[in-house]
């Protein structure tokens, strides 16, 4: 009975085919949560796959309907071994973004796994059923080799990620007992580069808005009335330059977050992105000057112009237009005061002679709101797991303070109060919410060593321990 | 036979239905929307049907002459000479429209069926610039019958591609000079400034399209992932548009300024009025070049306008930095300007502002008329003349305007035919010309057959004729 063993097996799990064979019967199921009336695929999902996969790890699973009508339910699975214990809070999403059956390469279907050389192609075989299908195993592989975890085990699985997790914070918050451990390990998204082994710590926030300045009911002639009427694209462009400069820095104040801490900028000294084949070249000039490409990413604020409109841009006319809508975002990370976000650029805006620049909602379809929050990189937790995964892979971890993206971390780190630890079982290229969605095989064994290896260690004693 | 004879049969032709109202409605029927090439065949229809049957019967002879560009509209020519010893009068009309925008009308009006509210009749030509020409046919046909002929030779030019540039026209009248030459030119077109008193237009700014591109990378990228790294091509273009324009329209690059207005520029629009009717909008007194009256920022001054502007998809917003962003810009500019240097201070501009990676693009097809600013001196013997002219019907001086604000084919009269152009417009500035509800004031037009008609008599009236 030994780490090694376990290890060892978990790769043989790989090696027979049983990993791909488990996941392609979990691809097989369409958990579209984008979709209507899709509801018995989302249960179905739990019922069939998740439910009986940890009842055999001899966890109890209760299945907790959505608040909100119409969304997925959501699974929690508990296995207590000892109150003494650290408690490991898992996470998951069985739901998946829509198949788009006619856009995959041809030969693809989302709904079957295919593999070609090291890719495996199918809907979540990236985002997310690939993770928690190793997560799960290799919390499986540890109880076997040691017939206890050494640890008690939470793990919950969603079904609406895809959808904005509706109704996730309404069953934590109504279950807090339920769901209360002392660290949060989970596994989501894409590592900083397919061979570097990454845990991310938190996540930027984002809130997008609507700038919308309306002059007037319709478009006039620009012989003749230019001169005489305010030309909403340009005082647009005016408000616009007034919030961030030419290369990208924020210049609203509360918009900036307060300066890198010492362990945020050392965790990123050595990080150094990659997206793969397809990635874009970066701006090095671009944002905040003084920070680097990563730092731009992973511990400041950016903000984005995600559209802009004046006038008819498919078919331009000599006219004065009459409206200039601009859709925004800030992407912040924490530390930022979210609740002065909107009140700083209505301030912001008039005190620079925008008055009549209206400030509105974002439309419905596209209006993510997240927060933002981080465990610190010198945080116990962190940097116990990522010496955990350096025993068994030998390669320094990444630690990337905060991921670009945003993601439901404050469920964990606020809500629960749980140092949060995300272990990225994919990477940038996988094409996820995108056709040919893939993960790659050799990172996916990878990945199943790192986790066996860690929930191992988790029982072994040594950790930062129990909240106190 | 009198002056008061012949502008009583004007009246009587415009006050009966079976008259004005039956030519111009089945005028307005023919969909001549020149910005459709599909629409080539109607423009050859109004020419034929409506244009030469009309000239003919007053004893005109017509030529057609299709356009040197090919998928653009054909031009006629009508040509009544009465004695080789008279002074020859221009006239012009243009028988195209701008398109229908059916759907967007008030009422749910059909823009080709004309239809009477109260003072207002709407249809799509209407003002611009059916109803005009129709004045000035029947005017002359007034002339003819009560003088039994015009006393002067008249020549009608009828363009279809006003709407278009009037691309091909400096062309086709250069090579057919002969066919074309006049003494003085005389015509009606566009809006009057005053809707309470008539003016004479002596001159147009010119107009020149151009479109800034940022073209960064081929596609959209996540928000969360990229966000801070990537230049955001609507940030740099609004940033870059913010300093060629100030955020109350003064025009910030030196070379799009005109030189200092003239003293007998400033004098003429000393007494002008900006008033644009019930419909128009609302007058920003704060915008463009501060200093100067509002005729002076639309009759003698330069604007630069955003007419469009888009970046990302504004339909349908999604998280991902845009990968490009597009504005279509305009310059109106009078005479003085240099228009062979207006793209070139542009490219000069931007690169020393730093934003050399925006490309200058000519503007869409669709939308690429190019006009050069022309003018008439007012102290011009027939500007002079035409004032007496309308000063007999109305009793007083009209206004003088040394510019329209619009743009039209001036050059082609001033620099290919070498003669001096006076406008007499007969719409206002509320007409919503270019626009959804395009209408005449009846009453208005009502004044115009009386300004036009009398004018037309005192060319061919002994005691009155203008002597070249």
């Amino acid at each position: 009975m030994s780490r090694e063993e376990a290890v060892e097996g978990i790769q043989a799990y790989f090696d027979s085919g049983d990993y791909v064979a488990e996941l392609a019967r979990r691809v097989a199921i369409p958990s579209e949560s984008q979709k209507e009336n899709n509801q018995a695929e989302l249960r179905r999902y739990l019922e069939e796959e998740i439910q009986p996969g940890f009842e055999a790890m001899e966890h109890n699973c209760e299945i907790f309907e959505n608040p909100v009508e119409g969304k997925g339910p959501v699974l929690l699975a508990t296995r207590i071994e000892d109150e003494a214990l650290p408690t490991v809070l898992g996470y998951g999403h069985g739901d998946v973004v829509r198949g788009l059956e006619d856009q995959w390469i041809e030969g693809l279907n989302p709904w079957v796994t295919t593999q070609v050389d090291d890719k495996l192609y199918g809907r979540g075989t990236a985002d997310n059923k690939g993770q928690h299908t190793i997560n799960m195993a290799a919390i499986r592989r540890v109880l076997k080799v040691r017939g206890s975890l050494g640890f008690n085990s939470k793990f919950m699985v969603e079904m609406g990620e895809e959808n904005g997790s509706p109704g996730i914070f309404g069953v934590v918050e109504a279950n807090l007992d339920k769901f209360s451990a002392d660290v949060f390990i989970a596994s989501d998204g894409p590592r900083i580069s397919p061979e570097r082994p990454t845990i991310f710590l938190g996540a930027r926030g984002c809130r997008n808005f609507e700038l919308v300045l309306k002059c007037r009911d319709g478009g006039h002639h620009s012989g003749n009335w230019g001169g005489l009427l305010t030309n909403p694209g340009i005082v647009m462009a005016h408000a616009l330059k007034s919030i961030v400069s030419p290369n990208g820095k924020i210049l609203i104040e509360d918009w900036r977050p307060p300066p890198l801490s010492d362990a945020v900028r050392a965790s990123l000294t050595d990080i150094a992105p990659s997206g793969g084949d397809d990635a874009p070249d970066i701006d090095p000039d671009w944002g905040e000057p003084g920070l680097s490409p990563v730092e731009q990413i992973h511990a400041w604020n950016s903000f984005e112009v995600l559209t802009f409109k004046t006038g008819n841009p498919r078919q331009p006319v000599n006219a004065v237009p009459a409206e200039a809508r601009a859709n925004c975002q800030l992407r912040f990370v924490a530390g930022t005061n979210t609740d002065r976000i909107l009140p700083a650029l209505r301030e912001h805006l008039d005190e620079h002679g925008f008055e009549m620049i209206a400030i509105e909602p974002p439309p419905p379809e596209n209006a993510p709101e997240f927060n933002a929050s981080a465990t610190p990189p010198d945080d116990p937790w962190a940097a116990w797991t990522a010496d955990a995964m350096e025993r068994t892979t030998g390669k320094k971890t990444a630690v990337i303070p905060s991921l670009g993206g945003s993601i439901c971390n404050d469920l964990f780190n606020v809500t629960l109060g749980l140092p949060s630890i995300w272990i990225p079982h994919s990477y940038s290229g996988c094409s996820q919410h995108a056709p040919n969605e893939h993960i790659l095989l050799s990172e996916a064994r990878e990945a199943l060593a790192i986790m066996t290896g860690l929930y191992w260690d988790l029982g072994e004693g040594g950790t930062p321990g129990k909240k106190h | 036979m009198s002056r008061d004879g012949a502008v009583a049969r004007s009246l009587e032709y415009f006050d009966d239905e079976a008259g004005y109202w039956t030519d111009l409605a089945r005028r307005v029927a023919v969909p001549t929307e020149c910005q459709r090439v599909e629409r080539t065949p109607e423009l050859y229809q109004y020419l034929e049907e409506e244009m030469r049957s009309g000239f003919e019967a007053m004893g005109y002879s017509c030529q057609v002459y299709d356009n040197p560009l090919e998928g653009f509209g054909p031009v006629l020519l009508a040509s009544r000479i009465e004695g080789e010893n008279l002074p020859t009068v221009l006239g012009y009309g243009h028988g195209d429209v701008v398109r229908g925008q059916e759907g967007l009308w008030d009422e749910d009006r059909d823009p080709w069926i004309m239809e009477r509210d109260g003072d207002k009749v709407y249809g799509r030509g209407t003002a611009d610039n059916k109803g005009q020409h129709s004045v000035h046919m029947a005017a002359l046909k007034s002339v003819i019958t009560e003088r039994g002929q015009l006393g002067f030779n008249s020549k009608f030019m009828i363009e279809t591609g006003e709407e278009n540039g009037s691309k091909g026209l400096k062309d086709l009248v250069a090579a057919h000079k002969d066919d074309f030459a006049a003494d003085v030119y005389f015509a009606s077109d566009g809006p009057r400034v005053d809707i309470a008193h008539p003016n004479l237009t002596l001159g147009c700014r010119g107009t020149r399209n151009f479109d800034l591109v940022l073209n960064l990378r081929a596609g959209g990228h996540h928000s969360g992932n990229w966000g801070g790294v990537l230049a955001n091509p609507g940030i740099v273009l609004a940033n870059a548009i913010a300093t060629m324009v100030d955020v109350n329209g003064r025009i910030l690059v030196e070379g799009l300024r005109p030189p200092p207005i003239s003293n007998s520029v400033r004098d003429a629009l000393k007494d002008v009025k900006r008033e644009g009717g019930e419909n128009a909008p609302e007058i920003n007194p704060d915008w463009g070049e501060p200093g100067l009256t509002a005729p002076e920022r639309v009759y003698a001054w330069n604007t630069l306008e955003v007419l469009a502007y888009v970046t990302g998809n504004p339909d349908k917003p999604v998280n991902a930095v845009p990968p490009r962003g597009h504005v279509n810009c305009q310059l109106r500019y009078v005479v003085g300007t240099d228009p062979d240097n207006i793209i070139p201070a542009v490219r000069q501009h931007l690169d020393e502002n730093g934003f050399g990676m925006i490309e200058i693009h000519e503007p869409p097809p669709s939308n690429d008329g190019k006009f050069a600013a022309a003018r008439t001196d007012p102290d011009h013997p027939w500007a002079q003349w035409m004032m007496g002219a309308v000063a007999r019907t109305i009793g007083n001086q009209p206004a003088v305007m040394p510019n329209s604000g619009g743009s039209i084919c001036n050059d082609v009269f001033q620099d290919v035919l070498g003669i001096p152009f006076v406008w007499l417009p007969l719409s206002y500035g509320g007409c919503s010309q270019h626009a959804p509800n395009e209408h005449i004031i009846w009453s208005l037009t009502r004044e115009g057959m009386e300004l036009v008609t009398g004018v037309y008599w005192d060319l061919g009236d002994p005691n009155t004729a203008y002597q070249p």
